[in-house]
């Protein structure tokens, strides 16, 4: 357990950036989603070793599991959840507006490269995440 | 001493009544008083703070190593006042810009759906945030802060949902979402590591341990978080898009006061919980120095209006982390001058860039406004003095004085920044002047003036008038901020507040 869920936050983490790097919406997403687990499971682990002697506040004897990195866990889920849902739901909006949910086609008007914006509709997706741009009309998913 | 939590519960209170009043002269009327009453308590706690004294509240009555405490000292002082100032002249701009808006058209529809969706509420949210974030004494209420006030900056930020919004919001939610997880990290690398998350106790902490890779391994994922916030240079990437998304007021209240939220964290940082990561505070020091490039090379680039201004910001930050980073009391001294200077003036600018883009459009190419426009052309060109830093303003006394410091004495590190704080002046001189002969000089073919609503039109004279004040007033703000720096530099003042029954700070043991 000491090594295996410090590995795992790693994994995760490492998972995370990974999807972060790539280029389609929903993956972005993902890999937000994978980078705060692992920071969730990172403080879990940070912490494991701090069993203070006693409750601070009952007089109850005993070693106890300190409780305020599981509050603080708790208080990162809750505020990554709500967030990821706004994100998902912006995803949606982006790709509807725009037409693409490619990020590199997401350049404002004056970054250098010229933005080649492909107007997809919405039946086949103008980029797939395994074969990057698709050419002609494509199965839908 | 309750009075230190009413700049987060005013506006708390605020917002929900805000999303209750359905009327769109009541939520004006409502969200202008409640920010006149967040301002005049924030004055009352400064005017405290400013004689020395430090306010402390242990939310609920929990001790302060392990309930949340909130804190004022001189330095939050003179932020929850910013705060207030210019979350009340942003609400009374949101109003008016709201109330003006334009009947027909897209654009109607836009202000509507803003006004109806709670624009007022959000930037209420929002200064409840900003203000939580500088009274906080606790690392993790900190982190939540910073999330009040991305959530309600999200909002803001893609209120309406134009093309623009879209797809800039994207990107900053993203960067902001990546930015927060480092933060939840590292807070919990600070509670392992020091079985603490009171800031004034991790100061006492670290002080007692001396030297040590894990702290400098926390302390540096703590920079790496309030950097990206702040945008110092490789990190303020999504700044400049960004910023100018949203609409007027919004955009101004970010400008002035949500990037240095993360240099206000940066000095607390770097001033109580870690004073020896001299190495870090070189770090940022040299970025700083990049920063001031970036922006006013940034400024000249871009033809828009609040584009340029969102640069501008940038290289401000770059002066004011300059001088908070040179390693000195008076340079700290000089940075705090430069914040107080840097809010107003980026404030003012982007709203003379609201009134301008109302005139002729995003971009500032037509020229020939000055006659119509005598009273934007001085505004503007009082406010490109002071970001330029000409004399007489402010930001000649601010950069000249963070130049003093950075070579009072010279190592190769802070000559170098010091170059580059003279050559982004020059830069930031040519585009101030690039924007006044695009927009105010020259031949008009114009014919009829566009009439800017009266509120707005106030709101920018009180902005550019606290820009004169400030350097009318210099020598008191001055040496508020010297005082302050002192202040900072020996945190006993701070650490006996929070903690009074903790032992005096211990020598360092040997490594």
């Amino acid at each position: 357990m000491e090594l295996l869920l410090p590995l795992l936050a790693a994994l995760l983490v490492g998972a995370g950036v990974f999807l972060l790097l790539s280029r389609a919406l929903i993956r972005l997403i993902l890999g937000l989603v994978l980078l705060s687990y692992g920071a969730n499971l990172a403080i879990l682990v940070s912490s494991t070793d701090l069993t203070p002697l006693g409750p601070p506040l009952l007089d109850a004897p005993g070693p106890y599991t300190d409780p305020l990195p599981q509050a603080l866990i708790l208080t990162a889920i809750v505020i990554s959840f709500g967030t990821t849902a706004l994100l998902v739901v912006l995803a949606m909006k982006v790709y509807r507006a725009t037409g693409t949910d490619h990020v590199p086609e997401l350049l404002g008007p004056h970054d250098l490269p010229e933005p080649r914006l492909r107007y997809a509709n919405p039946e086949s997706p103008s980029v797939s995440p395994e074969h990057g741009p698709l050419e002609g009309p494509s199965e839908s998913a | 001493m309750n009075l230190i939590a009413l700049p987060v519960l005013l506006p708390l209170l605020a917002a929900s009544l805000l999303l209750l009043v359905k009327t769109p002269r009541a939520r004006r009327v409502l969200a202008f008083a409640a920010s006149l009453l967040t301002l005049s308590v924030s004055v009352l706690i400064a005017l405290r703070t400013f004689s020395g004294e430090v306010l402390v509240v242990q939310m609920a009555g929990w001790s302060a190593p392990w309930g949340i405490s909130l804190v004022a000292d001189r330095l939050t002082g003179i932020l929850l006042l910013l705060s207030g100032i210019v979350g009340l002249l942003s609400s009374a701009f949101m109003g008016s810009s709201l109330r003006h808006a334009p009947r027909h058209g897209a654009s109607a529809a836009l202000n509507l759906e803003r006004e109806r969706l709670g624009a007022q509420a959000l930037l209420q949210f929002l200064v409840m945030g900003v203000n939580m974030a500088f009274l906080t004494g606790d690392l993790f209420n900190l982190f939540v802060a910073f999330e009040v006030m991305l959530i309600s900056s999200y909002g803001l930020m893609l209120l309406g949902n134009e093309l623009a919004q879209l797809r800039e919001g994207f990107k900053y939610v993203v960067v902001n979402l990546l930015a927060s997880a480092l933060f939840v990290m590292s807070a919990g690398f600070a509670y392992g590591l020091f079985g603490t998350l009171n800031m004034a106790d991790i100061a006492l902490r670290v002080a007692a341990h001396g030297p040590d890779g894990r702290i400098t391994l926390v302390a540096g994922l703590l920079a790496l978080v309030f950097a990206v916030k702040a945008a110092l240079f490789p990190l303020g990437f999504w700044l400049p898009n960004s910023y100018p998304a949203p609409a007027a007021a919004a955009s101004a209240f970010f400008a002035a006061l949500l990037t240095k939220v993360g240099v206000y964290s940066l000095i607390r940082a770097f001033t109580l919980m870690f004073p020896q990561e001299a190495g870090l505070q070189s770090l940022l020091l040299a970025l700083a120095g990049l920063s001031v490039l970036f922006g006013s090379l940034g400024m000249i680039a871009l033809q828009r209006w609040r584009h340029a201004f969102a640069f501008a910001n940038i290289a401000s930050i770059g002066y004011l982390a300059m001088g908070a980073f040179s390693g000195s009391a008076a340079g700290l001294g000089a940075g705090l001058y430069y914040l107080i200077h840097s809010v107003l003036v980026i404030f003012a600018l982007f709203l003379v860039a609201a009134l301008a883009e109302k005139i002729a459009g995003e971009m500032y190419r037509d020229e020939g406004h000055l006659a119509l426009y005598p009273w934007l052309g001085v505004a503007y060109f009082a406010l490109a003095l002071a970001v330029v830093g000409l004399p007489p303003t402010s930001g000649f006394i601010g950069k000249y004085s963070v130049l003093a410091a950075l070579l009072a004495e010279p190592t190769p590190l802070r000559t170098a920044v010091a170059a580059c704080a003279v050559l982004g002046s020059l830069l930031l001189l040519y585009g101030a002047m690039q924007i006044w002969r695009g927009f105010f000089w020259g031949e008009s073919d114009a014919v009829h003036r566009v009439r800017l609503p009266t509120g707005m039109r106030l709101c920018t004279a009180v902005a550019v008038g606290l820009v004169v004040a400030l350097a009318l007033w210099s020598g008191p703000v001055y040496a508020l901020a010297s005082r302050t720096a002192l202040d900072l530099q020996g945190n006993r003042a701070y650490t006996e507040a929070v903690l009074p029954s903790a032992p005096p700070p211990q020598e360092p043991r040997a490594p």
